[in-house]
C-alpha cells in the first residue's frame, strides 16, 4: 500500500511546512523562475491541511487555482531531527490569460515532498507533477541541502545557508540551481535567493498562525 | 486528464487508511518507532497525579523505554517565575522532533490554549516544554502526551516539582 501510493506520487509538488498544527492557518507565498503562487491552509489536524492555492504560471501566463489537500503520511521524531513525508493533490481550473488564450481547463496534480533536518542541517526533495488538459502538462522536481552557521533558540533569528536544484522539463533550461538565504523567526519565514541558470529571483515566505 | 484524477482520488482515498497504518504502529510502539515509547518511566517523576494504569506497558516496552534522556530542569522567564511564585506547579517535558522556531509555535499555540496552564515556554537548546500549572488544577501525562500529538510532536520524558527544578 504505501509503496504503491508513494510510487505513484514520486511525479509530483509540495511546499514548505504544508501541515501545520491542528487548529492553525498557514499562509505561503512563494515566487521562483517558473511562477509566483500562494496557498492558505488549514490543519484540521496534525496530519491533514486543506488550503486554496493560487498559481501564476509567468512563462505561459495561465493562472491555476486549486483545492489542495496535503497528508503527512510519515514523521520520524530524534532528540536532535525530524524527518517528514508529505502526500499532496490538487484539483480545480487552469486558465490561459494569454493574448492567443485557449480558455480555461480542469487543472489536477500530485505530488510529494520528503524532509529531514536538524537545527543546523536539512535536505528535501519536492516533486509535482501537473495536468491542465489543453493547457498543457508540466513535471518539477527540486532538491534542497541547507546549512545554518548557527543554532538560534526559541524566538531569535535562525538563518540558513540553501542551494535548490530543480528540473522542469518544459523549461529551456532544465536543471537550474538557487543559491538562497532563509530566514526564521517565531512563526515567519522569508526566503531570498537567485537562480544563477535562469537568471530570475526567488521570494519565498510563510506565516503560521 | 482522467488518470490524474483517478490518482488524486485514490491518493486521498488512501489518507486514512495511511493514517490508521501510522497510528496503529504507534499504539503498537514499534522499536522503529520514536514515540511514547522512547520515554523513560523508569527514570520519570509522574508526579502525585499520576496513576501507573494510566499507560499499558508490556515488559518488552520496558526494556524499550531504557535510553539515555537529558534531565534538563525548567527555563525560567519572566512569566514561569511569576506563576512560580503564585504557588503553580512546575512541569519539564522533553520533546522529540522540535528543531525549529514553527515547533515551537505549534506547542506554544496548542498548549496555551489551556486553562491549567498559567506560563510556558519551548527551549529548542533543551528540546524541552517548561509549564507551570495553575495552582489547584491538574495536567496529566496523558493530557500533556495528546496535546503534545496535536502539535505534531511526541514527548520522551516529563518531570514535576522538585525533579523540574532541578532538584
Amino acid at each position: 500500500m504505501w509503496a504503491g501510493v508513494l510510487g505513484i506520487l514520486l511525479s509530483a509538488s509540495a511546499v514548505a511546512r504544508p501541515v501545520s498544527y491542528t487548529g492553525g492557518w498557514t499562509l505561503i507565498q512563494t515566487a521562483n523562475r517558473a511562477s509566483t503562487a500562494g496557498l492558505l491552509h488549514y490543519s484540521v489536524s496534525h496530519k491533514v491541511s486543506v488550503g486554496v492555492r493560487h498559481e501564476w504560471q509567468r512563462d505561459d501566463d495561465v493562472t491555476l487555482t486549486v483545492i489542495q489537500p496535503t497528508f503527512l503520511a510519515k514523521r520520524w521524531y530524534g532528540h536532535n531531527y525530524q524527518a517528514n513525508v508529505y502526500l499532496t493533490g490538487g484539483l480545480g481550473t487552469a486558465t490561459d490569460r494569454s493574448v492567443a488564450s485557449v480558455g480555461s481547463d480542469t487543472a489536477s496534480f500530485v505530488g510529494v515532498m520528503t524532509d529531514w533536518e536538524t537545527r543546523t542541517l536539512f535536505v528535501s526533495y519536492e516533486a509535482r507533477f501537473l495536468e491542465q488538459g489543453k493547457l498543457g502538462n508540466h513535471s518539477m522536481h527540486a532538491a534542497r541541502f541547507g546549512w545554518a552557521p548557527y543554532a538560534g533558540n526559541t524566538g531569535e533569528l535562525h538563518t540558513w545557508l540553501m542551494l535548490e536544484v530543480d528540473h522542469r522539463k518544459h523549461f529551456d533550461n532544465k536543471t537550474t540551481v538557487t543559491p538562497l538565504l532563509r530566514f526564521f523567526k517565531g512563526p515567519a519565514l522569508f526566503e531570498a535567493g537567485y537562480n544563477v541558470t535562469d537568471s530570475a529571483p526567488m521570494f519565498n515566505f510563510t506565516y503560521r498562525f | 486528464m482522467k488518470n490524474i484524477i483517478l490518482i488524486v482520488t485514490v491518493t486521498l482515498a488512501s489518507l486514512p487508511v495511511l493514517a490508521d497504518d501510522n497510528q496503529k504502529v504507534m499504539d503498537h510502539h514499534d522499536p522503529h518507532e520514536t514515540g511514547h515509547s522512547e520515554m523513560n518511566h523508569g527514570e520519570m517523576n509522574h508526579g502525585p497525579e499520576h496513576s501507573p494504569e494510566s499507560h499499558e506497558h508490556s515488559t518488552e516496552d520496558a526494556k524499550e523505554d531504557v535510553m539515555p534522556m537529558s534531565a534538563a530542569s525548567i527555563t525560567t522567564t519572566d512569566d514561569i517565575t511569576a506563576a512560580l511564585a503564585n504557588g503553580g506547579a512546575p512541569v519539564v517535558v522533553d520533546v522529540l522532533g522540535v528543531v525549529c522556531d514553527f515547533c515551537a509555535v505549534a506547542m506554544n499555540k496548542i498548549f496555551g490554549k489551556r486553562e491549567e496552564v498559567s506560563a510556558l515556554y519551548v527551549d529548542l537548546d533543551k528540546k524541552t516544554l517548561s509549564l507551570v500549572v495553575n495552582k489547584g488544577a491538574s495536567l496529566s501525562d496523558e493530557d500533556i502526551e495528546n496535546l503534545a500529538k496535536q502539535a505534531g510532536y511526541r514527548i520522551a520524558a516529563i518531570r514535576r516539582n522538585a525533579e523540574a527544578l532541578g532538584g
